[in-house]
């Protein structure tokens, strides 16, 4: 009872505290309109603006034809990654019961029949297939340059294949793959697609490289569904005067190359 | 009241100070450069001229590729031993897997036997292990340093050719620009990396801009004459001067369409300097701008020919405009400060312009170069390290813009990537300025 008591005669110094909570927020009302007086620097005159003092606001313009400096490939066949290969599970030692142990009733197993089980139960369900065994074991995948290949520019992928020729094009002359690979990503201006598109379906381009090296018949294979990606893709290779001319050696007259751009902001 | 201002002083200064970091961006990003291995030539002969062609060669071929732009070249360093001076000699192994995990191997020999020198050099795809050879290349020519150098500069275009993507490389390319080393400014040339400097005129006045034709037989440039200032015409094939008009007024800033055809130029004939076109032989003149103000500094779309950006003082301060090569759609590139020396890239997508983005008392704004993306009005800043940088000018490949610089204490040419890297001083004698790149 005393200690109610106690709580009840103490109700006087709330006013006190009160007051100081008062007092401080106050303050920090007060603090946070002197700021906004008080504070330096523009009040809106600069938006848009391209910056400011000495700082440049530096937009990104990413086709200057330089390659820059080197990030990590993105070739499955040349990262560090162990692949798709799954390592066999290591096979549980088998406990054997020791020679001279007493075995001790509780612990003996009683063998369960097996269940019987319904003629419908027993129909197997139809397991998915197995395809062909194509995973490449970590570090034995070959030289980097193959026919197939992939890039990312700013963030964005792309990958292509060759046809042509014995079909060998790529594995011969896989130099002049990488010259292909590197000029179209160059050269895909990624501003020109709609900036409300975050991600977007992958976008199949086909063309012909004739044998002085300039593209043809560049064709959407398969839209994206967004127009704007298309047609940036598209352009990507128009714009291309050339990609320099096939190998002297290469017989035919024009190699197809299939491209694909992977859209991601 | 002190506890608060100690409370929240910090946190305003804090606010308002964090600011001063500009961003460094590069461009084109997430291309690999080819890792480019090039072992020095042997020599195949036994001739006591060898170690000195061999050396220059040697040197020129790895400089060449080096400032290409496009190859990571491999540290010396890292390679295996052994010599390597024909097909026979590569083991791929050793070559493509680190340490010198390269992916082009460029090799070869070079040999003297009399007055004549043989030089044999492949590139190989060494990842590329049945079937290797990119290129494989024999040159013959005199045994002197001069021809050395020449032939290291043939095949290492080779080599940016192929690899490049069908985009010629610059090192046989020439450079003219304005020397005052004599005495007098008059208009000299050099080879791409600031070799073999020489005077081209010896006029004994004042020669400015240089500009040299498409097909690389005439240099056009503007000079103080009896009458004023002129385009002048000089045929580099007949080492002199060949007649063109005179047109009264101030005729400054020549530049050739990319046919070679017509000269755009700035005439101040009709009393304000207007934009002016003119065929090559000098006539059909026609004019193209007619605003109030200076209009000077005509630049072609070296791509197209369809399109001339230039510089206009209509507004105030000059500032970059473009417009048809009619003289029709005109429109405004910069937005603020001071624009000058516009200059076409190669493939018609990009300016390059000298901006000082803030210009005026109390803002003292550095002169820089800056590329603009034509379409989409973008920009990025390539130099930062001070000094007045100016006339800026590309190469014929687009990988590379010269200019102009105050930055080393008196004016000089530089070179550097076109996205503001690897800047190198190329003059060092006298005062160069207006640097224009041969376009091939």
């Amino acid at each position: 009872m005393e200690a109610n008591a106690e709580i009840f005669f103490e109700h006087d110094r709330w006013g006190r505290n009160l007051t100081w909570s008062l007092v401080l927020h106050v303050a920090v009302a007060v603090g946070i309109l002197l700021y906004a007086v008080v504070a330096p620097g523009s009040r809106g005159e600069g938006w848009g603006a391209g910056g400011g003092g000495d700082a440049m606001g530096v937009t990104l313009v990413s086709t200057v034809p330089l390659p820059a400096s080197t990030v990590q490939t993105q070739n499955v066949l040349a990262n560090d990654s162990k692949g798709l290969a799954q390592s066999q599970p290591k096979p549980q030692p088998v406990q054997e019961a020791l020679p001279d142990a007493i075995p001790i009733p509780d612990k003996i197993a009683k063998t369960k029949p097996a269940s019987k089980t319904s003629a419908t139960k027993e129909k197997a369900k139809p397991q998915p297939v197995e395809e062909a065994d194509n995973v490449v074991p970590y570090g034995q995948g070959g030289p980097v340059s193959g026919p197939y290949g992939t890039f990312s520019a700013n963030g964005a992928k792309g990958g292509f294949g060759f046809t042509g020729g014995g079909g060998d094009f790529g594995s011969r002359y896989a130099w002049y793959v990488r010259v292909v690979q590197q000029k179209v990503s160059e050269n895909w201006l990624k501003y020109e697609v709609d900036p409300s598109i975050s991600t977007a379906q992958r976008v199949y381009i086909t063309f012909d490289v004739m044998r002085d090296g300039h593209p043809a018949n560049v064709q959407v294979e398969q839209s994206s569904g967004v127009p704007s990606l298309d047609q940036s893709a598209t352009r990507a290779i128009q714009r291309i005067d050339t990609f320099g001319p096939l190998p002297s050696d290469y017989a035919a007259n024009k190699v197809s190359v299939e491209f694909w751009f992977d859209y991601k902001r | 009241m002190m506890r608060f201002l100690k409370l929240f002083l910090p946190f305003v200064l804090l606010t308002s100070a964090w600011s001063q970091d500009w961003i460094r961006t590069g461009t084109g990003l997430g291309v690999e450069k080819v890792r480019l291995a090039v072992p020095d030539f042997n020599a195949s002969t036994q001739d006591a001229k060898n170690a000195d062609l061999l050396k220059v060669f040697n040197e020129t071929l790895w400089n060449d590729l080096d400032n290409a732009g496009i190859f990571d070249m491999v540290s010396k360093s890292f390679y295996p031993l052994g010599q390597i001076g024909n097909p026979a000699d590569v083991k791929f192994e050793p070559w493509s897997s680190p340490p010198p995990n390269a992916a082009m191997l460029a090799f070869g020999n070079l040999g003297v036997s009399g007055n004549g020198m043989t030089v044999q050099g492949w590139l190989y795809d060494v990842k590329n292990v049945t079937s290797p050879q990119v290129l494989g290349k024999q040159y013959q020519d005199a045994a002197t340093s001069d021809a050395a150098r020449l032939t290291a500069h043939k095949f290492a275009d080779e080599i940016i050719f192929r690899l490049g993507g069908g985009i010629a490389g610059i090192a046989e390319s020439k450079i003219y620009f304005v020397s005052s080393r004599s005495g007098h400014k008059e208009i000299w040339a050099m080879d791409y990396d600031g070799a073999n400097q020489h005077a081209i005129t010896h006029l004994g006045s004042i020669s400015l801009s240089p500009r040299v034709s498409p097909d690389g037989s005439r240099i056009a440039f503007s000079s103080l004459t009896k009458s004023g200032w002129d385009i002048l015409m000089y045929s580099l094939d007949l080492s002199r001067l060949v007649a063109f008009p005179r047109f009264g007024g101030t005729n400054v800033s020549p530049a050739w369409s990319p046919d070679g055809i017509k000269l755009a130029f700035s005439s101040s004939r009709g009393g304000d300097p207007e934009i002016y076109t003119v065929d090559a032989s000098g006539g059909n003149l026609k004019r193209l701008t007619s605003f109030k103000g200076v209009d000077v500094s005509p630049a072609w779309n070296r791509k197209t020919g369809a399109q001339i950006a230039w510089v206009s003082g209509r507004t105030g301060l000059p500032q970059v405009y473009t417009m048809e090569a009619d003289g029709t759609n005109v429109q405004r590139l910069t937005d603020q400060g001071y624009a000058v020396s516009p200059a076409w890239s190669p493939n018609g997508q990009f300016l390059v312009v000298s901006w000082m983005r803030k210009y005026g008392p109390g803002a003292p704004g550095a002169q820089d170069i800056y590329i603009m993306d034509i379409a989409s009005k973008q920009w990025v800043q390539l130099t930062h390290d001070g000094g007045r940088n100016d006339f800026p000018y590309w190469s014929p490949d687009g990988r590379h813009i010269i200019f102009q610089s105050s930055r080393a204490g008196s004016l000089q040419i530089w070179t550097m990537l076109a996205d503001g890297t690897n800047q190198k001083q190329l003059t060092f004698a006298g005062a160069n300025t207006q640097p224009n790149w041969s376009w091939k």
